[in-house]
C-alpha cells in the first residue's frame, strides 16, 4: 500500500488505473473501403495497394501484389484506357494518379529482373482444364487457374500466344518484345502451350468437353461486321481489322492518297494512324463524340481519348456526329462519300436511335472507303455453344447458358466493352468460377462502393502536378518505336506518393498524433495491409477526432452500443 | 492482416513501446476532444523528460492529477492560480545551484496567464530566468464554468459575458498577450496551434535550446466552452490561423522573426459558425451583422500587420505545414 505524506504527491502514470473508455459512446474502428481506382478496374486490380507498396520502396511485392489480379502488367500499362485514373479521387483535387504508368514500370521491372510469377506448380492429379484462345482473356484465365491449383492446357491456332494483341495492335502501341517476353514468362509458370492449335480444325470442342474437366473459352471477335451502304459495298472492300492486321504480320498496307476509316473503336484509330504514316489523307467518321471534357464516356468513341489525341496530332482527320449516307461510285470504284450530321437521341421507348439531319450533307472526296464498325465471334468449332448468335451469352463468372462446363469471357461476350483489362478480369472471373465448378461451389467476390472524395480529410494534402511521360515527336513516329516511353523510377515514387490512399491506412502517424488522449499506440513503423495502429479503448474516450482528421478516410466511429450487443 | 497480428504484442506493453516520450500519460479526465490535453501531450512529448513542471490551477492541473492519480512522467508541481511563474523561477534557481540541467517548464491557462499570474509571468522574465513558460490559450476560465478571460475574443459568449440587450458577448478586446510578453526583449517568444503540431514541437525545441526566458501561447479549443463538438477540435485551431483571427508568429527579443503565412485567407465566418459561443452573430440582428464585421476587420488587421498573406504556396503555410505523407514523415 502506498503512503502519502502530508504534501500529498502521486506516482507517474497511475492515472492509468482510470479507465476513461468507460466514457465512451461511440469506439472509433478502422474500415477498409474500396478505393474508387479498384472498383472502376475492369481487370479488378487495386492500384491503391500497389501504390502504396511502391511508396515504401518495396518494388517486388508491389508487383506480386499486381499480378496477384492481372498478369500482363507491362501490356495492360500500355494499353488500357485505365478507368482507374478516370475514376481516381486525386482528379477531382487537381490531377489523377498516373496509375498506367505505375502498372506499366512494375510490368517492366518484372520483365527486366526476371521475377517468377508468385505460383507454386500444380500436382500431378489436379483437375485438368482446356483454356481456348491465348489472348487475353484466355492468358488471364489460365494462369488464375494455375494460381487455384489446376493443369491448365492452353490452345490457340496461332504459333504465338497473345491473340488480338499481337494480331491487330501496332508495335508503336505495344512494343513486340514487351508482349512476347511477358507472355513467354507468363507461360514458364507451367501452362501447357499448344500453338497451331485451331478449334474445329486441329480439336474440337466435344473433344476437349470430354478430355478435360472444364473449358474456357476465350476466342476474340474475328470475323469483322457486315457492311454497306444502301445494300452497296465497294469492290475493294476491306474491313479495318483485316487491314491491321495485314499490316501487322506482312507489313503491307493500301498505297491510297485518301481514305475514310468509317468507326470510333481503337481498330479505327489504329488503322487512320497506320496509314496516315504512309501520307495518305486519312478521314475517321464516328456517329460518337470525341473524348473531351463534359463527353460521359458511353457518349464518346470506344477508342482510348489518348491514342485520339496522338491520332490528331498526327494530322488524322475525325469527323464526330457523322455517318455516311451514300457512297459516290465511278463504276465499282469509290471515289467519294457523302456524310451527314447525325447525333444518337433517345426515343420515347427508352431505345437510342441514331438520326440523320436532313440539310447538313457533305461530300468528301477519298478514294477508300475502310469500315472498321467492330467484329464479332468466329463461330468455327463452337457452332454448337453459339447457336447462330454473334457472341457469347453468359452471366458475370462467364458461365455459358445452358453449357454446364463450358465458359466464356473476354471481346467474345456479348457486352464486352473490348478493353485488355476487361478481358483480364472474365479470364479471372472465370477462373474463379472454374475453381468453384469443379470443388461444388459458387464463386463470389465482394465489391464495395467506391469511398467518395467528401470521406477523405483534404487538409492534410498538397497539391502537386502529375508527372506525365514524354511522347515522341510526331516527326519521329514513322516506325514502330513506341511512342510513350513511360516514367523512370523516381517519377513512378512520386506518383505513388501523390495516392491519397482512400479508404486504407495511409501509415501517416495522424490519428497517433492528435489523440489527446494517448489511446491511439502506433504498432509498426511501415506496413501497407491493415492498419499500423491500434485504439486502446480502456482508455479512448470516443472524442472522433481521429476519425474527422483521418487524410484518407480509414477510421469511422461505430454506436458503442453495437459492441455491447445491447441492440 | 498478418503483418499486423505478428506485430501485436499486449497493449499495455505496446503502450511502454511506443516510439515517442510520452510525458503525459492516458487516464487522464479531460473532457472529449480537449485541445488543452492534445498540447499538453505535444509540449510534453517535444521537451522529453528532463523537465521539470510547475503548473497553474486551472483545467490542466485538475484533469492531470485527480488525486491519488497523476497522468504525469514528469516531475510536476502544482503552484497556485497566480504563481506558476515564480515557482519555476525558484525551481529553475534551485536546480542550477545543485548544478543540475534540467529545463524548467511552467504550464498556465489563459486565466492564469493573462490575467491572475500576469504579475509574477511579468517577473519572471524580466529576471530572465531559464525556463519555458507555456501558456493554453482556450480563452476562457473553462475549468471555473466558462467565464470571460481577458484572452476571451471580442464578441464571444461566455457565462459573465451573456449576449443580449446591453452586448453581443464580450465588449472588449483578446488581450496582445504576445506582443506585452516580446515588449519584455525576452530572447524567444512564438504563438502556435493544436492544429499544426510538427510547429508545436519545432517551437518548444527551439524555446529548450535558449538560455533564457521563452513563452509559447498555443491556442487550444475548448469543445465544452467554445460549443463545438469534440471531433471538430482541429478543425477549429485550423480555421482559426486560416482566417487569421489567431496569428501564428515568433518574435525574438521583441522583433518579428517568424511568420506562418496563409495561403488562402479564409472568411471569419467561417470559423465562427459552428461554435455556440459565437451563433448570437448568426442571428437576425444589425448589432450581430457590425460584429461579425468588426471581427473581420480585427482578422484583417492581423494579417496586415504579420505580413500573413503568403505570396505563393509555401511548404511551411497554412496549407502546407500539416500536409502528411506516407510513414508520418511530416511530424518528423
Amino acid at each position: 500500500m502506498v503512503i502519502y505524506t502530508r504534501g500529498g504527491f502521486a506516482l507517474p502514470e497511475t492515472s492509468l488505473a482510470s479507465k476513461t473508455g468507460t466514457w465512451r459512446l461511440q469506439r472509433p474502428v478502422h474500415r477498409h473501403s474500396s478505393a474508387p481506382c479498384h472498383t472502376a478496374c475492369p481487370a479488378g486490380e487495386n492500384p491503391q495497394a500497389y501504390l502504396a507498396q511502391v511508396a515504401e520502396g518495396r518494388w517486388r511485392e508491389a508487383w506480386e501484389t499486381l499480378v496477384a489480379v492481372n498478369p500482363l502488367p507491362a501490356i495492360t500499362g500500355r494499353v488500357c484506357d485505365h478507368p482507374c485514373e478516370s475514376g481516381c479521387n486525386r482528379g477531382q483535387y487537381d490531377e489523377a494518379i498516373a496509375i498506367h504508368n505505375v502498372e506499366r514500370f512494375l510490368g517492366d521491372q518484372a520483365i527486366r529482373e526476371g521475377w517468377a510469377y508468385p505460383v507454386t506448380p500444380p500436382s500431378v492429379n489436379a483437375h485438368r482444364v482446356a483454356v481456348v484462345g491465348a489472348g487475353p482473356a484466355g492468358l488471364s484465365a489460365a494462369y488464375h487457374l494455375c494460381r487455384l491449383g489446376c493443369q491448365v492446357t492452353l490452345l490457340d491456332a496461332l504459333p504465338e500466344a497473345g491473340g488480338t494483341l499481337r494480331t491487330a495492335l501496332p508495335p508503336y502501341r505495344l512494343p513486340r518484345e514487351v508482349l512476347a517476353q511477358e507472355t513467354q514468362q507468363l507461360l514458364a509458370i507451367g501452362i501447357e502451350f499448344l500453338a497451331h492449335h485451331a478449334l474445329g480444325r486441329d480439336v474440337s470442342l466435344d473433344e476437349l468437353c470430354t478430355d478435360y474437366r472444364a473449358v474456357f473459352l476465350g476466342p476474340g471477335r474475328q470475323q469483322g461486321r457486315e457492311w454497306s451502304v444502301d445494300g452497296r459495298v465497294p469492290a475493294d472492300l476491306h474491313t479495318g481489322l483485316r487491314l491491321l492486321q495485314e499490316w501487322v504480320a506482312v507489313g503491307t498496307i493500301p498505297n491510297v492518297k485518301s481514305a475514310a476509316i468509317v468507326g470510333g473503336g481503337n481498330s479505327a484509330v489504329d488503322l487512320a494512324r497506320v496509314l496516315r504514316k504512309t501520307g495518305a489523307e486519312v478521314h475517321v467518321i464516328t456517329h460518337d463524340a470525341l473524348p473531351k471534357l463534359g463527353v460521359p464516356p458511353e457518349g464518346a468513341m470506344k477508342a482510348i481519348p489518348r491514342e485520339v489525341k496522338q491520332a490528331r496530332e498526327e494530322g488524322v482527320m475525325f469527323h464526330e456526329y457523322r455517318g455516311i449516307q451514300r457512297l459516290i461510285l465511278r463504276g465499282e470504284r469509290v471515289v467519294g462519300v457523302e456524310m451527314v450530321h447525325m447525333k444518337k437521341l433517345p426515343r420515347p421507348d427508352g431505345s437510342i436511335e441514331i438520326v440523320p439531319f436532313e440539310g447538313t450533307e457533305t461530300v468528301l472526296h477519298v478514294e477508300q472507303v475502310i469500315p472498321a464498325i467492330g467484329q464479332v465471334v468466329l463461330a468455327t468449332g463452337m457452332e454448337r455453344i453459339l447457336e447462330g448468335s454473334p457472341f457469347f451469352t453468359v452471366d458475370l463468372w462467364g458461365h455459358v447458358v445452358n453449357h454446364p462446363g463450358v465458359f466464356a469471357g473476354g471481346d467474345a461476350r456479348k457486352g464486352s466493352r473490348g478493353t485488355v483489362s476487361g478481358a483480364v478480369g472474365d479470364g479471372r472471373r472465370a477462373a474463379l468460377a472454374i475453381d468453384g465448378y469443379l470443388r461444388g461451389a459458387e464463386a463470389s467476390e465482394h465489391r464495395a462502393e467506391a469511398i467518395p472524395l467528401e470521406s477523405l480529410n483534404l487538409n492534410y494534402f498538397e497539391h502537386e502536378p502529375r508527372a506525365e511521360e514524354p511522347l515522341l515527336p510526331v516527326e519521329q513516329r514513322s516506325g514502330d518505336a513506341e511512342v510513350a516511353s513511360g516514367l523512370i523510377q523516381p517519377q513512378v515514387m512520386a506518383e505513388s506518393q501523390r495516392c491519397f490512399s482512400c479508404g486504407a491506412c495511409l501509415a501517416c502517424d495522424n490519428c497517433w498524433t492528435l489523440c489527446p488522449d494517448q489511446s491511439v499506440l502506433k504498432t509498426k513503423e511501415l506496413a501497407s495491409d491493415g492498419s499500423h495502429y491500434v485504439f486502446d479503448y480502456d482508455y479512448c474516450k470516443g472524442c472522433g477526432l481521429c476519425a474527422r482528421e483521418c487524410p484518407s478516410g480509414y477510421i469511422v466511429m461505430e454506436d458503442e452500443l453495437l459492441f455491447a450487443g445491447l441492440t | 492482416m498478418s503483418d499486423l497480428a505478428e506485430t501485436l504484442m499486449p497493449i499495455a506493453e505496446l503502450r511502454r513501446n511506443q516510439p515517442r516520450f510520452r510525458g503525459l500519460e492516458a487516464g487522464h479526465l479531460a473532457c472529449l476532444g480537449c485541445g488543452q490535453a492534445l498540447a499538453a501531450r505535444l509540449v510534453t512529448e517535444a521537451a522529453g523528460p528532463d523537465v521539470a513542471v510547475a503548473n497553474a490551477t486551472g483545467c490542466l492541473e485538475v484533469f492531470t492529477t485527480a488525486w491519488p492519480q497523476s497522468a504525469w512522467r514528469v516531475p510536476w508541481l502544482h503552484s497556485l492560480f497566480e504563481n506558476a511563474a515564480a515557482i519555476a523561477s525558484g525551481m529553475e534557481a534551485a536546480l542550477k545551484a545543485q548544478g543540475k540541467p534540467a529545463k524548467v517548464l511552467a504550464f498556465g491557462g489563459d486565466g492564469g496567464t493573462f490575467d491572475i499570474g500576469f504579475q509574477a509571468l511579468s517577473g519572471m522574465l524580466e529576471r530572465g530566468h531559464n525556463v519555458l513558460y507555456v501558456c493554453f490559450d482556450n480563452e476562457a476560465y473553462m475549468n471555473t464554468g466558462v467565464q470571460r478571460s481577458s484572452s476571451t475574443p471580442h464578441a464571444a459568449m461566455t457565462t459573465t459575458s451573456p449576449p443580449g440587450k446591453a452586448r453581443m458577448g464580450k465588449r472588449h478586446l483578446k488581450k496582445d498577450i504576445i506582443s506585452i510578453i516580446a515588449a519584455h526583449n525576452i530572447p524567444y517568444a512564438a504563438t502556435a496551434s493544436v492544429a499544426y503540431p510538427s510547429d508545436i514541437r519545432k517551437k518548444v525545441r527551439r524555446a529548450l535550446e535558449i538560455d533564457g526566458p521563452a513563452f509559447i501561447n498555443i491556442h487550444s479549443p475548448c469543445p465544452l466552452g467554445w460549443g463545438h463538438d469534440g471531433s471538430l477540435s482541429i478543425e477549429m485551431a485550423r480555421l482559426a490561423v486560416e482566417c487569421g483571427l489567431f496569428p501564428v508568429v515568433e518574435l525574438e527579443r521583441g522583433a518579428l522573426t517568424g511568420t506562418m503565412p496563409l495561403r488562402a485567407p479564409r472568411p471569419v465566418t467561417d470559423y465562427l459558425k459552428p461554435q455556440q459561443r459565437f451563433a448570437h452573430l448568426f442571428q437576425n440582428d444589425p448589432r450581430a451583422k457590425e460584429e461579425l464585421e468588426h471581427l473581420q476587420a480585427l482578422a484583417d488587421h492581423n494579417i496586415e500587420t504579420y505580413g500573413l498573406r503568403g505570396e505563393r504556396p509555401d511548404p511551411l503555410d497554412s496549407a502546407g505545414a500539416d500536409t502528411v505523407r506516407r510513414g508520418g514523415v511530416r511530424w518528423a
